[in-house]
């Protein structure tokens, strides 16, 4: 340790830390414009400068490490001159269009001026008058606001692994922008504006449309993927203007990505349900809460008569958890039905059920932290950067900063195979036998079986894996001290998905992971609640606490809680409730945010089936194809509005927080349950969200609130920028804050987040031994004709089908271009931009072209979102349910592509 | 000036650049300079493959291009006519030699001709003051020039190519 001495204050610190981390630790705030905690430091501003008492040498605090002994001034009349200088000379080019710039009002350069006075310059130079580069639709660049900090470059390059922009030309001439003149092409993550300490960089979507002291903040958690991120939606009269991240807080640090930072626009548009709407003579007409309920209660208490499980509902997991306790008890406790499903359904209720089954919780053993730890990662089925953005920026760092060994098993390329060690390339839909062929060969340390020799050969042989970077993996995975796997969606959508979760289970146990801190099985859920939204047992396999709903024990443990006898039948799921409908046993479905129409080909019945249904109830911000043929449409809330809780993908319970008010007649779905139950005669009695957290809470301790700041981020005062005053965030203290050694830094002590590995272990041993090891049974490869496989992929741009509503997200990706091998295009003298039809035995869509290298040549990849119904139409009709999870299986299909019918 | 017309770029002709420098990241000025020579310039389409080979991001490939004066981003005439106005030269009248080729071939410092055959560029020095006022046309110096002087190299540049048409 060394031992310095900044302006007065001792502190002792690692000999490796810079004066300005010293500087920190002693609670002494150091002005900086290009430093940034997340990167390394570049001193090219400098403004950091701080004199050493005994040489009389000023230095720049950001890069040089200190020393044993030695004494710092932070301030003094050297200092204070050099600073002055320094941003005399910054001005120089600086136009003064405060007034004008959107920075004005929060700009450090503009703090700095002002506390150093540096009004007049000695110096004479012209202005710089480069226009504006204007060609990007989403960020503007500013040459000549910008002071060549580079810290849009570096965390582009180093946080964000993208290089978008870089450098341009030299000395005075230097820029900063995207390279040959070209359009920003990049993954619009605005991190760049958000770290600009000027107003050099602004984005299209709110030029001159605030200024920043006008603005309300409000800390929330974003509700697109599972990454938990905490971002700040700032307001101005009821709307908002603008979304953006602070250095430090949260898991995501300061980092949120495109839809995060730019998908706030949907939900202030006129197309949004403002109103409840009731069918009358075939036409939905405006109605009001008053009239709508108690049609619905009648309607809901007549078929309540009949029996049990004879209503069904469906809820979105992007709702709280609050909203998902709500409903899974108004269907249990008030309609006695166990007819309840969610939208996890059709992806991660496939990972979801074997890993309740073998750990018994669905919080993970790892978290971010610990794959930055990871000595070797591998990422299997999985697209982390568009999938959970944060946890792909975690692998990432972890492979370039701290040298993991990283292997991605994948048909395509993601854009993390670039870092990895090996990127394993299989064909499509191989992950499946890779994943079973490697689990059996960890388990039985190599001596394989006859049938499984033979197996592993034709893993090589016909799914193209490359032998030698397969025995790469192995002992990596084998021998390295702490390994993570992550997998994602792409495994969730396997022919069989269950045996692939399986075998990841399989692999994580033989591996001695579950006992092992630091290592485990990441799985990124698909949307941002699927966990909390199925810990409070909106499906139809669990009560609240992952429970089985069908144990009496367990309903007894919630009689017990809930005071009154839970009569509700067998129930079941999407599969369960499609047929009952179709039966005639399901007279009524009540859908949060749900629409099975548009998950299944267009001649699957789905349709016609539901059209059987005496009442549908659909609770929604925007029209679709179930509103359309609702009984009853209810106007929901958005995440923006209302207040609750999320469990991220690392197991963090955060809050989101209502940022403006009810867009229009508008409720959040557990305030519309009830008043449901109120006017049915039997209500619930919630008063609040809160109150509804509190109950929880009450009986599920362990999901208290809890998240995680940026390891460098030590509080509201420990902001190393200028000290200027940070409102805190009101109400998002998450545990407790804890005074650490001398009393000058401040730690957050948050409950956990992770699973507890104990209680995982001995339900994993007893799940382990009931596993049966199966011989080798032969691969069920995509059956038909046809030359590619078509898979339908996430987007980084949209998330569900929702954000196609969003005008920003349009603006950045308007439509779903279907992207093909770029040699394979050559051949084929295939154009970008070009129209192609795919055809199956099911039916024919055409689509636009967008060659790429990252797909490879067997396939062709066409975002999810954009999926309607002529693009299902590709897929076989019908209602096929994979057994064991009851998911809808539509996820790949073999196709033929006709460029001559282009049109 | 004249409307530039971009070159068609080879994948194979750039992969073998590199692979002459064993796909070095650090050899990526050498690539440049590489094909400049065997481009005139440095196509865009270029120096996104060069990135492309030595793994280097594009935004870095492009700041090295615009950090060095000699990489060229757009296609340049056959003959470069480097009029030095270094000091000794200017003394001499570099400046008569300059306007005389700007009057003769109705091209501005840095542009082409429109029959892409010229471009004018003044440079510092040439080091050969003793020839002052000179100039210098692919490789070879011309010294103690005058406007006269500059205007039969010019014609004679012409009338090479011309020939050298005709027998091919």
């Amino acid at each position: 340790m060394a031992k310095v001495t900044i302006n007065g204050i001792e502190v002792d610190v690692d000999p490796s830390m810079t004066i300005l981390k010293a500087a920190e630790k002693a609670g002494i705030p150091v002005p900086t414009f290009c430093y940034h905690p997340r990167m390394d430091p570049a001193g090219s501003c400098r403004i950091c400068a701080v004199e050493l008492e005994d040489s009389k040498k000023v230095v720049m605090s950001c890069v040089t490490p200190v020393a044993d002994g030695m004494r710092v001034l932070t301030e003094s009349p050297k200092i204070h001159e050099a600073r002055k200088t320094n941003l005399e000379l910054l001005l120089l080019h600086h136009p003064l269009d405060c007034p004008v710039c959107d920075c004005g009002g929060e700009c450090p350069l503009q703090n700095m001026s002002f506390a150093y006075g540096a009004t007049e310059s000695r110096f004479e130079s012209h202005r710089n008058d480069e226009p504006e580069d204007m060609k990007s639709d989403v960020l503007v660049f500013n040459a000549n606001r910008c002071i060549l900090c580079g810290k849009c470059v570096r965390i582009c390059d180093e946080v964000q692994d993208v290089h978008a922009i870089g450098f341009i030309n030299r000395g005075f001439d230097t820029i900063i922008g995207p390279p040959l003149g070209k359009k920003l092409d990049c993954e619009f993550c605005g991190d760049c504006l958000e770290v600009c300490p000027t107003g050099a960089i602004t984005d299209h979507f709110v030029r001159y449309k605030y200024r920043p002291w006008q603005l309300e903040k409000q800390q929330t958690t974003c509700s697109y993927c599972p990454s938990g991120c905490q971002m700040f939606v700032e307001t101005e009269n009821e709307a908002i203007v603008r979304v953006t991240s602070q250095e430090g807080v949260g898991p995501n640090e300061g980092s949120i990505c495109v839809v995060g930072r730019f998908g706030f626009n949907h939900v202030q548009i006129p197309e949004r349900f403002d109103t409840p709407y009731m069918r009358s003579l075939h036409r939905l007409v405006p109605s009001s809460w008053e009239e709508v309920l108690p049609e619905i209660a009648s309607g809901l208490n007549a078929i309540r008569k009949k029996g049990v499980d004879r209503i069904a509902g469906l809820i979105s997991t992007r709702v709280p958890m609050e909203d998902a306790y709500v409903f899974q008890s108004f269907f249990r406790k008030i309609l006695h039905s166990n007819m309840i499903d969610t939208g996890a359904r059709y992806s991660f209720m496939n990972a979801a059920l074997p890993i309740v089954a073998a750990t018994g919780t669905l919080r993970p053993l790892v978290d971010h932290e610990d794959i930055l730890k990871a000595k070797v990662i591998l990422v299997v089925g999985a697209d982390p950067v568009s999938e959970s953005n944060i946890t792909g920026l975690f692998v990432k760092r972890a492979a370039r900063k701290e040298r993991s060994r990283l292997y991605v098993v994948d048909s395509e390329a993601i854009s993390l195979s670039s870092r990895a060690k090996d990127h394993i390339r299989v064909l499509p839909g191989g992950e499946q036998i890779f994943l079973e062929v490697l689990s059996e060969e960890i388990r039985q340390s190599g001596n394989l079986g006859a049938e499984w020799i033979s197996r592993k050969e034709e893993l090589f042989k016909n799914w193209n894996v490359d032998p030698s970077a397969y025995q790469r993996l192995l002992a990596d995975l084998r021998s390295c001290e702490t390994g993570i796997i992550v997998a994602g969606r792409k495994l969730f959508q396997l022919e069989t998905p269950v045996a692939g979760v399986e075998s990841l289970l399989k692999i994580t146990g033989d591996l001695g992971w579950i006992d092992r801190p630091g290592c485990g099985l990441f799985v990124l859920p698909e949307a941002s609640n699927d966990l909390g939204v199925l810990m409070m047992g909106a499906s139809h396999e669990w009560l609240p606490g992952l429970m089985d709903s069908r144990d009496p024990a367990s309903r007894g443990r919630w009689e017990e809680t809930w005071g009154s006898r839970l009569a509700y039948g067998p129930g079941g799921g999407l599969e369960e409730i499609l047929k009952g409908i179709d039966e005639g046993k399901i007279n009524a479905l009540i859908s949060l945010g749900e629409n099975p129409i548009g998950h299944f080909p267009p001649g699957s019945r789905v349709r016609e089936i539901l059209s059987k249904l005496d009442m549908i109830v659909s609770i929604d911000m925007f029209q679709n194809e179930l509103s359309d043929m609702a009984h009853f449409v209810l106007p929901a809330s958005s995440a923006y509005e209302r207040s609750g809780h999320l469990v991220s993908a690392e197991g963090f319970v955060q809050a989101i927080k209502p940022t403006m008010a009810y867009w229009g007649e508008s409720l959040p779905d557990w305030q519309i349950l009830d008043r449901l139950s109120h006017a049915m005669g039997s209500p619930m009695g919630v008063d609040s969200a809160e109150s509804v957290m509190s109950e929880i809470l009450r009986f599920l301790p362990d999901l208290a609130p809890s998240s995680r700041n940026g390891s460098h981020f030590v509080g509201g005062t420990g902001e190393i920028r200028l000290a200027t005053p940070v409102a805190s965030a009101d109400g998002c203290a998450y545990g407790e804050m804890v005074h650490e050694g001398n009393g000058l830094s401040t730690k957050f002590v948050s409950p956990a987040h992770k699973a507890n590995r104990e209680s995982v272990s001995s339900r994993y041993a007893q799940w382990r031994e009931g596993i049966k090891e199966e011989p080798a049974s032969p691969y069920r490869s995509i059956a038909g004709e046809g030359e590619f496989v078509l898979e339908l992929t996430k987007s980084l741009f949209h998330s569900g089908k929702m954000t196609l509503m969003d005008s920003n997200l349009k603006k950045i990706q308007p439509e779903g271009k279907l992207r093909i091998n770029r040699q394979t295009a050559r051949k084929r003298k295939i154009k970008k931009g070009e129209r192609v039809s795919l055809r199956t035995a099911y039916g024919v869509c055409s689509f636009i072209v967008e060659p790429s290298p990252a797909v490879s040549e067997f396939e062709l990849t066409f975002p999810v979102h954009f999926a309607n119904a002529e693009v299902l139409a590709l897929f076989a009709p019908g209602l096929d349910f994979s057994s064991g999870t009851g998911a809808p299986v539509t996820h790949r299909i073999r196709v033929s592509l006709d460029s001559q019918n282009a049109n | 000036m004249a409307e530039t017309k971009h070159v068609e770029v080879d994948l194979e002709d750039i992969e073998k650049i590199c692979e002459e420098f064993e796909n070095r990241e650090g050899a990526v000025v050498q690539v440049l300079q590489k094909v400049q020579e065997k481009y005139g310039y440095v196509p865009g389409e270029a120096l996104e493959l060069v990135g492309e080979v030595l793994e280097i991001p594009k935004s870095k490939m492009y700041g090295v291009l615009t950090f060095y004066s000699q990489f060229y981003q757009e296609p340049r005439g056959k003959f470069i006519l480097k009029v030095c106005v270094g000091t000794a030269c200017h003394v001499r009248g570099a400046g008569l030699l300059v306007d005389k080729v700007r009057e003769e071939l109705h091209i501005e410092p840095g542009e082409n001709t429109e029959d892409m055959l010229f471009t004018l560029e003044p440079v510092a020095c040439l080091g050969s003051c003793a020839l002052a006022p000179m100039a210098m046309v692919s490789g070879t110096a011309y010294g103690k020039l005058s406007a006269d002087k500059m205007v039969s190299l010019i014609r004679q540049l012409e009338e090479e190519t011309v020939h050298e048409e005709e027998t091919v």
